[in-house]
């Protein structure tokens, strides 16, 4: 079956700590886009998004734990397909 | 850039969850499972393997408290800055406070019956996977009841209408809307309170009801609601996944399932929208500085990303947008005006105030709403500026005709003719009863038996259960008292506003 | 469809004619004019005399629109249908006005 294309978006507070949150999801969704609204930071892209622990760590200078992730979000468009100790993906199921 | 460190070993993610939620289940052998469950196979749904819930977000109870700390932590270090330095005087005008007034009164309740039913469910859920999703979510529900309370409780010192909301909630006309909502999904059984809250409030419909207010507080200074908002998001983003999970989760286990959640979908869809319809009032009225409108709301949050999104991904089981999607659709236009001009009739017997809008204001809707402002809502508009010009106010002077099923007054209008009243009845067991759509009737004629049942405030006036037949007897026993009710301009907490800011 | 419970569901309705006794519920409904948000809904004697009814109750409501004017009220409805008022001392059981029944009008 192939994927199919939906726009999948996450919508993240925005924060200080999120600031290298988001950088890092950039930095692996070559196709994302970021719209800035009041005190929220809307994400988009389609398909899927990623986020890879190591790279939020390498922005952050910190040790993250993806569970943290729960401190940013706001809201989402999507499936959580994966959630693990190292990385957190989005995407529509069908 | 840091260089990271090599992190000590650790279970990971997924066997921690598995062994602090999954292997702590056993089965029961002192009673027989279906006397543990009794409430699971009565609505018709059928479930194989309650192993098949999954659970994206992997919390377990050490997380889960670790990080609801920290989120109640930054919430009350806003609450409390925003009281020491009197920031409601930096609000955009204290006529923005209704619409908070209506949240208190109206949604708090909610937050509080939430947590009492995901309580029931975290009990008798037959799986421990969504029991313990359940058991989560019913701390975060009470978490909210108790934020918003300590939130709003700060205006309580300063302006009308927050006073009693618990009660008022129980007692005051507009707000049976929300509660009989509420009351309906309570006493449904567990698969279709799962559909009504879980799915179609706190996914289908959760930004529309939810982010306009939100949205209006960051737009008009309210710092405290705002953040709030923030707060809960987090929250509210494990709640869409439930809800999504537990509609996958029931459509997948059994074919014959399907009809049954199309049938619930169909029913919550529309009872959640009508309630949602006093949101639109307050977003298209209420804000002094406005977000957007509910039309370019509706479009975002539900056409966009509900039809456009979702459910061409719930396509793939059979499931259909829901039945009336249209009917919602083609009043994306008029939804915010029909309802504001009854919060506008009958704030007298309300515990916020309205008033008429502005020349300003008026332009707005004429440009948010180019097809219908102009036309068939402006006019009204004018001639209550005539009234008021001339030192009057017209209130709405005797008690609405109510929708048997949504419970709002019967203001909605024909889908093919915005000047008519839309109109529909049924006949059970020899009685009338009315509602406002096809919607509302669909809803009335699929349970009559339950919503024959309902608790109408009108009806209950003239039976004499309100307090005494006045209206100043009624108020009474709603609880709304001098400076909470009636118009706007002039009101308390108007002159309150003028002397602070002089 | 009836209601899924674990138990035989059937309870009485809330608003049955017999909890207003010799009165009733009777909605009225100014066809056409938005400065009302809804019909109105009046507790009413079963045995008043329509003329009375409109007197007392219905003018009253309807002249919250200052633009109310008594003498244009005409071409009253019973549901869909036609009803002939005639001098308006029929009562409203006489009429067929019957619990919960919607009246329209225009003015």
């Amino acid at each position: 079956m192939t994927k199919t294309l939906r726009q999948v978006g996450i919508d993240l507070q925005e924060s200080e700590d999120n600031r290298a949150l988001i950088e890092a999801i950039e930095g692996d969704n070559p196709d994302l886009t970021i719209r800035h609204l009041p005190g929220l930071i809307k994400l988009q892209a389609p398909g899927q998004i990623v986020i890879n622990r190591q790279s939020v760590e390498a922005k952050l200078g910190r040790e993250w734990e993806t569970g943290e992730f729960q401190l940013a979000i706001v809201s989402y468009a999507g499936n959580f397909s994966e959630w693990d100790d190292d990385q957190i993906i989005v995407n529509w199921e069908h | 850039m840091t260089t990271v460190q090599p992190r000590a070993k650790k279970l990971p993610l997924k066997e921690r969850y598995s062994l602090l939620t999954r292997d702590l289940d056993w089965e029961p052998s002192y009673v027989s499972r279906e006397r543990l469950y009794p409430y699971t196979s009565y609505e018709g749904i059928k479930i194989h393997d309650w192993d098949g819930w999954t659970d994206p977000f992997r919390l377990t109870v050490d997380a889960y408290y670790k990080y609801q700390a920290e989120k109640d932590k930054r919430l009350y270090a806003v609450l409390d800055s925003f009281a020491q330095s009197q920031g409601h005087l930096s609000l955009s005008d204290a006529s923005y406070l209704n619409a908070i007034k209506i949240f208190i009164q109206g949604v708090t309740p909610l937050e509080y019956a939430a947590h009492r039913h995901f309580a029931f469910l975290a009990r008798y859920l037959e799986g421990p996977a969504p029991r313990f999703a359940a058991l989560c979510q019913s701390v975060d529900e009470l978490r909210h009841a108790q934020t918003q309370i300590h939130t709003i409780s700060n205006y309580n010192k300063y302006y009308g209408g927050f006073h009693s909301w618990s009660k008022m909630h129980d007692r005051v006309w507009y707000l049976s809307v929300p509660k009989s909502l509420f009351d309906d999904a309570m006493t449904a059984g567990p698969f279709e309170f799962l559909i009504s809250i879980s799915f179609s409030f706190e996914y289908l419909l959760t930004n529309l009801l939810f982010v306009p207010f939100m949205s209006g507080a960051s737009f008009n200074g309210d710092l405290p609601t705002m953040t709030f908002g923030f707060s809960a998001q987090s929250d509210e983003s494990r709640h869409m996944t439930l809800g999504l999970e537990a509609i996958k989760f029931l459509l997948e286990q059994d074919e014959d399932n399907v009809p049954i959640i199309q049938d619930w979908i169909d029913k919550w869809f529309w009872r959640a929208y009508r309630m949602s319809a006093l949101v639109a009032g307050m977003m298209d009225y209420m804000l002094p500085k406005p977000v957007m409108s509910w039309r370019e709301a509706f479009e975002l949050y539900f056409e966009d990303q509900m039809l456009g999104g979702l459910f061409p991904d719930l396509d793939f089981y059979g499931i259909k947008p829901p039945r009336h999607v249209d009917l919602a659709i083609g009043e994306k236009d008029h939804l915010g005006h029909q309802v504001y001009k009854i919060l506008h009739n009958f704030s007298f017997a309300a515990a916020f105030t309205t008033s008429t809008p502005t020349d300003e204001h008026m332009a707005w809707l004429s440009e948010q709403y180019p097809s219908t402002f102009d036309r068939h809502y402006r006019p009204t508009w004018e001639k209550h500026r005539r009234i008021e010009a001339a030192g009057g106010r017209a209130f709405f002077q005797g008690l609405p005709q109510l929708c048997q099923v949504c419970q709002v007054p019967m203001a909605f209008t024909e889908p093919s003719d915005p000047t008519r009243i839309s109109f529909r009845h049924s006949e059970y067991r020899g009685e009338t009863f009315h509602t406002c759509s096809d919607g509302c009737k669909w809803i009335f004629d699929r349970e009559p038996e339950k919503y024959v049942q309902a608790w109408l405030p009108v009806h209950q006036i003239y039976q004499g259960n309100c307090g005494g037949p006045t209206v100043p007897d009624v108020l009474n026993w709603y609880g709304i008292k001098e400076g909470d009710n009636g118009e706007y301009r002039g009101s308390a907490d108007n002159t309150s506003w003028l002397e602070w800011h002089k | 469809m009836t209601v899924k419970a674990l138990y035989d569901y059937t309870f009485p309705s809330a608003d049955r004619a017999e909890n207003f006794g010799d009165d009733q519920l009777v909605f009225v409904h100014w066809a056409g004019n938005p400065f009302f948000c809804s019909a109105a809904a009046f507790r009413a004697p079963k045995a008043i005399p329509f003329a009375e009814f409109i007197q007392t109750m219905v003018e009253p409501w309807a002249a919250s629109d200052p633009d109310f004017d008594s003498a244009a009220v005409r071409n009253w409805r019973l549901f869909d249908q036609p009803l002939d008022t005639g001098d308006g001392g029929k009562t409203l059981l006489d009429l067929g006005v019957t619990h919960k029944a919607l009246l329209s009008f225009d003015a």
